[in-house]
């Protein structure tokens, strides 16, 4: 360890060092608005610190970690989501019965899990990330005391989660067994063995493997779990297992699969079509008739990585590789935001204190006559995920058709095209809903912070739509770097 | 002054954009000063660039890029504005008349309740007006050409409290619609065969690959045709322009007579290297133009309406432009365009305040005498009308017009006959047009008209009479853009037969309305006359044709197909989805162990799927 | 069909067989297995005759797992230390500072802990929960 590798290191060591202050500061002064205030400072200098490394960038940090510019686009994304969650919750929580504090702790743990994961190279960061993430969530989703919802939803992803966790072990471990080495670089290099035994070692630490991510991103059939956690968990922290969690597990494919070279085993492309085909149309067919606002954006985030998969088996075509990355990429960002929004949303309208979210579509009769900002940033942010041009989910599923188009995927398109169609009916039954003649009178506060994120968010997502080209320069450059 | 190019189109939008969001609670006076100031200020810029661009000794046409919207793929559409001769001569027109025509309607429309929705939609228009002549790539073309259908549509039903002019914009809008669908297709089809969206390197592109006369582009040509004649009321798509004249006369001038109609011969100039690789295309448009112009003479010469008059002479003015696109003289066509924008306004305005004045009459022949109430709008029609019918020398419409015919007559062996049918419809525009300024002016008084409109009308009409006059000695800055049209020789038997024609329309006319001497009444009468009359007035009856081929058999089609047989595809797929839905919805159990299961049997399934595709 | 594939025939036929053999075995357990006949006793548990009081789930105190689980944290943490200490000469003073760091966070935690409560028995005399 060099000075260096300390200061490529610096976001996450920024980030250690804000959860311990934190944890001194619940310790010794358990104020709410002083511990949300220190978190957000935290996780600003966290970003502050970015500009420090990009100077220095790539560095390969021993085996474990490397931090280049992919890992900190990702951790710059994990530090801005981390930080609106905290904001989120900060009005979700404010005022209310509990004790919110631990709630910044355990966050910040989650996204310093993410941060490990995006930038490792290696078996054993992958699995500490993994774990440190994993672990902080299932006390996250059961967080606040209210009923049994959100605490079976912690059992059943803590359960299965588990199960999830162990089958990757044991595919790192036959990985391990085949080729004698745990560093994804290590790994690449014996890839392609003659002897059928190291085959087949592979092959099926591969598929154990793969099936451990699959859960993890949810893809069919290892998503039975998402529509039932998603709607358990408090809101925010849905908001954040649906960006943060998806988001560094994808970054570690990408990243696996780029240093390993696996995208060159047929088969293993073939089973993640066979996941992006099954993810695209049960995720959308699941969500069309869906009536809890929750569970159906679950499930369209289900069909939503799916269509990332696209983009991504593409990279398996000769010399698509950069577009690809490009494609999935910016895909992967425009959904992060436009989740975020959605689910910012429901915890403006929700409160830790009631025994459900504002999840049931009902629910939302007559916003737009209510309240017309939150009912308009929803109806973009519904536009974005259905792919309705000059909004960010309509570049970034123009780019994965672009990326499919020159991969020849044309069953994977055909499948894209169709379960796009199907969304668009069930976000538009949203938008109608909001339309509708309101049945409550009851006033609708925005809470400050809140109101500010969701601006925020809104504007990313039209910037991305109609101003991308400065992003996707940036993107192109990270992409030919990382191939 | 190209960092300003950008602004032009912008400051008209933002006019739009703070009318619309405040809805009408701004006060009128500050609708006008928006509304009117916004156009104007973007007229001044547009003066500042063009003497900017014609100080230079050579002229050089460049792009100014707004910004790239994104770049996938080779695919790369970007909000880019192309600046040359022919771009800023539509500019001027766009800003200049649209300036004056906004000016004018701050006073005409001063008591419309929808003040600031009237001007909402103007200052939108001008802005996608804009945007369709300075757009350098198809993409952001097609973006101001479906803008500029919008507002018309908008504007035709303005008033829509009143049912007919509702449908009257609903019939501007599908039959346009026909045109759009079919420029659609060819630009997709250029897209298609050469790979890009920019004009200019389409057209270059366009130049190498094909030969002249091949199957590609005239087909293109044709398409791009279609929408040119959907957009500015040609043969056989004109039959909506006429009753466009339901919006507020300001509209009228400005969208039905000056800039939106013109569209479409900005399209087959702005895209003539195309059209010089299918002469079979342009010589269509040659004689689409000829057909429509007289058509459209002879109706213009049966009707009542001041404002239905004026349309068809519209449409027919149009035929001329089409008819010198079709037989290659551009910045003739272009010339006239110009001339024709001046000077139609002009009439549009003059007949605005006429009907202002005389609370809102149409029929010419309940005026009459209002030569002396009425002075400017006399002068205004006096001076628009020898400009409409080309009065040799003094008029800017007879150095267009006579550009075009004579160049048509040198025009091969065709030549002779197109001359002849434009100098027939020449004869017919001089003797409709005097018809009119005969009857409303001149004669005895049928209706008193109350006193005539303020400054904010009188003003507009003054500067456009300048114009009408003076228009014919500008030289439209269009050299470098166009191939060079073969040379006209002034003088000579057929130059003093094309400009006497319009002398002799106009004796005609005083003889027939004014003087009485020549009675027609026995010729109307006969039942051939009448006949021929009612023809004419109905347009050769192509409404009613229309209605018999398309509109009822579609009806009667509609009626049969009550229940939809194709909808039964989609309400099919719908409930296929729902069945889908229930069927997967039950795997969603909820229990632990089911889901449990479920994993472990897709871990099966995916070992499965990996050792058997190794 | 190469050799992979054709090694997935054996897998097929034993994960058909294993199915085949559970249900033949539920199934012949279903026909041969006697018949209970359902009285009001027989759900009882069988506590020698004598009626059985309460439930078996008595609720324990929280601050028994608390401590169990402090006890399995901090034994964990020692292993980290023994495998410190086994290569104490090796690592040096890197090795040095990064265990100080780490039981500075450890330290750092047990202050948490016995700041919010954690190590106090019985609800009553818990601190630091009371928002201030």
């Amino acid at each position: 360890m060099t000075f260096l590798d300390f200061q490529a290191l610096s976001p996450l060591l920024a980030l250690t060092a804000t959860i311990l202050v934190v944890l001194m500061i619940i310790a010794y002064n358990r104020n709410h608005k002083v511990v949300c205030t220190t978190t957000v400072i935290g996780l600003f200098i966290t970003l502050a610190t970015i500009p420090c490394v990009i100077g220095i960038d790539p560095v390969q940090v021993t085996q474990l970690l490397v931090i280049d510019r992919f890992a900190l686009l990702l951790i710059t994304l994990i530090a801005l989501v981390t930080i609106a969650v905290s904001l989120l919750a900060y009005d979700y929580f404010d005022g209310n019965s509990g004790r919110p504090e631990e709630f910044y702790l355990l966050l910040m743990l989650s996204a310093l899990g993410g941060m490990v994961l995006v930038s490792s190279t290696h078996f054993a960061s992958f699995l500490l990330g993994l774990e440190l993430l994993s672990i902080s969530l299932y006390a996250l989703i059961s967080y606040p005391i209210k009923g049994l919802i959100p605490l079976e939803a912690a059992v059943k992803y803590l359960i299965l989660s588990g199960v999830a966790s162990a089958t990757l072990l044991m595919g790192a471990a036959l990985l391990y067994a085949g080729l004698g080495t745990l560093s994804f670089e290590q790994l690449g290099s014996g890839f392609y063995p003659e002897q059928a035994t190291v085959q087949a070692y592979i092959v099926i630490g591969s598929a154990l493997l793969l099936t451990g991510l699959a859960f993890k991103l949810s893809l069919v059939p290892f998503h039975m779990w998402t529509p039932d956690v998603y709607e358990g968990a408090p809101a925010p922290v849905t908001a954040f297992v649906a960006t943060v969690s998806k988001g560094a597990i994808f970054a570690l494919m990408v990243r696996f699969f780029v240093l390993t070279g696996a995208f060159e085993y047929q088969s293993i492309l073939v089973g993640l079509s066979v996941f992006a085909i099954g993810s695209m149309l049960a995720g959308n067919l699941l969500a069309l008739m869906q009536n809890n606002v929750k569970r159906m954006l679950a499930y369209s985030s289900i069909a939503h990585i799916g269509y990332l998969l696209v983009a991504f088996i593409s990279g398996g075509i000769t010399g698509g590789m950069a577009l690809a990355l490009e494609a999935s990429i910016f895909f992967l960002v425009a959904y992060i935001v436009t989740t975020l929004g959605a689910f910012g949303i429901v915890t403006i309208l929700s409160n830790s204190d009631e025994s459900r979210d504002c999840d049931a579509l009902e629910n939302y009769t007559g916003l737009f006559w209510r309240r017309p900002a939150l009912a308009g940033a929803f109806s973009i942010i519904l536009f974005s995920l259905a792919g309705i041009p000059l909004t960010a989910g309509f570049i970034g599923k123009f780019y994965i058709i672009a990326a499919g188009v020159k991969g020849t995927l044309w069953l994977l398109i055909a499948t894209l095209v169709v379960g796009s169609g199907i969304g668009i009916y069930y976000y538009l039954r949203v938008i109608y809903t909001m339309t509708l003649k309101s049945t409550s009178t009851e006033p609708i506060r925005i809470p400050v912070a809140s109101g500010w994120v969701m601006l925020l968010v809104t504007a990313t997502i039209l910037t991305l739509g109609v101003y991308p080209t400065p992003f996707i320069d940036m993107l192109g450059d990270l992409a030919k770097s990382l191939t | 002054m190209n960092d300003l190019l950008w602004i032009v189109p912008i400051l008209p939008l933002l006019g739009f954009l703070i009318q619309y969001v405040s809805a009408g609670k701004l006060p009128k006076l500050w609708v006008s000063c928006i509304g009117a100031g916004s156009v104007g200020l973007a007229a001044i810029i547009v003066a500042l660039i063009g003497i900017e661009y014609l100080q230079q000794t050579d002229p050089v046409a460049y792009t100014v890029t707004l910004y790239t919207w994104m770049d996938v793929g080779g695919f790369k559409p970007g909000f880019s504005f192309y600046l040359d001769g022919l771009s800023l001569t539509m500019m001027f027109v766009i800003t200049g008349v649209g300036f004056l025509i906004h000016l004018y309607s701050t006073l005409f429309m001063f008591d419309d309740e929808s003040y600031a929705r009237f001007f909402a939609y103007m200052n939108l228009f001008v802005s996608a007006m804009l945007v369709l002549v300075l757009a350098d790539n198809l993409l952001l073309l097609y973006l101001g050409w479906e803008g500029v259908g919008l507002c018309s549509y908008l504007l035709i039903g303005f008033w829509h409290t009143d049912a007919a002019n509702g449908l009257a914009a609903r019939k501007a809008f599908v039959v346009t619609r026909v045109g759009d669908t079919a420029m659609a297709l060819g630009l997709f089809l250029l897209f298609a065969h050469l790979g890009t969206l920019d004009i200019q390197p389409m057209m270059k592109l366009a130049g190498e690959t094909w030969q002249t006369g091949d199957t590609i582009p005239t087909i293109a040509c044709l398409l791009i045709l279609g929408g040119a004649v959907g957009k500015s009321a040609q043969l056989p798509l004109q039959t909506w322009l006429p009753d466009a004249m339901a919006g507020p006369t300001p509209v009228s001038a400005l969208i039905h007579a000056a800039t939106m109609v013109t569209a479409g011969v900005y399209l087959i100039a702005r895209t003539h290297d195309l059209f010089l690789l299918a002469p079979a295309a342009q010589m269509t448009v040659a004689l689409v133009g000829l057909i429509t112009l007289i058509m459209a003479a002879c109706t213009a010469l049966t009707q009542t309406d001041i404002k239905r008059i004026l349309a068809y002479s519209t449409i027919s003015q149009i035929g001329y432009m089409f008819l010198a696109l079709g037989v290659g003289a551009w910045s003739a066509g272009i010339f006239h365009l110009m001339t024709h924008a001046f000077f139609k306004a002009l009439l549009f305005l003059g007949a605005g305040a006429v009907i202002y004045s005389l609370h809102h009459e149409h029929d010419i022949f309940k005026m009459g005498g209002l030569r002396t109430k009425l002075p400017v709008p006399f002068w205004s029609f006096l001076i628009g009308s020898a400009a409409l019918a080309g009065f040799p020398f003094i008029t800017s419409g007879f150095y267009s017009k006579d550009e075009i015919l004579l160049q048509a007559w040198a025009y091969g062996d065709m030549g002779p006959w197109l001359w002849a049918g434009g100098a027939f419809g020449a004869l017919l525009t001089a003797i409709y047009s005097f018809r009119l300024v005969f009857i409303v002016f001149f004669g005895e008084t049928r209706t008193e008209p109350s006193a005539p409109a303020g400054w904010a009308m009188a003003v507009p009409l003054v500067v456009l009479c300048g114009l009408a006059i003076v228009g014919g000695w500008f030289h439209v800055p269009v050299d470098a853009v166009f191939p060079e049209a073969s040379p006209v020789r002034h003088g000579g038997t057929v130059f003093w037969v094309t400009a006497a024609i319009p002398v002799l329309g106009i004796l005609i006319a005083w003889m027939i309305f004014l003087r009485k001497s020549i009675d027609v009444t026995p010729l109307t009468d006969s039942a051939v006359g009448r006949l021929v009359t009612r023809f004419w007035f109905s347009h050769w009856a192509m409404d009613w044709l229309y209605d018999l081929v398309l509109v009822r058999p579609y009806r009667w089609i509609a009626a049969i197909n009550k229940d939809d047989a194709v909808d039964y595809v989609y309400n099919g797929t719908a409930s296929l989805a729902q069945f889908l839905h229930r069927l997967i919805g039950t795997s969603q159990t909820g229990q632990l162990r089911w889901y449990a299961a479920t994993m472990a049997a897709g871990l099966v399934l995916v070992i499965a799927i990996l050792m058997e595709f190794i | 069909m190469n050799e992979a594939s054709s090694s997935l025939i054996p897998l097929v036929i034993y994960f058909i067989s294993v199915i085949g053999l559970v249900a033949l075995v539920m199934c012949l357990s279903w026909v041969v297995g006697g018949r209970i006949k359902r009285r009001p006793a027989t759900g009882e548990p069988f506590e020698s005759g004598i009626v059985s009081v309460g439930t078996a789930q008595v609720p324990i105190t929280v601050e028994f797992y608390m401590i169990a689980m402090f006890f399995v944290i901090f034994d964990l943490e020692t292993v980290f230390i023994f495998a410190w200490a086994v290569a104490f000469e090796e690592l040096g003073w890197p090795g040095y500072a990064a265990m100080v760091v780490f039981v500075v966070i450890l330290v750092l935690a047990l202050i948490y802990e016995w700041k919010s409560g954690a190590l106090d028995w019985g609800i009553k005399t818990r601190t630091g929960l009371e928002r201030k």
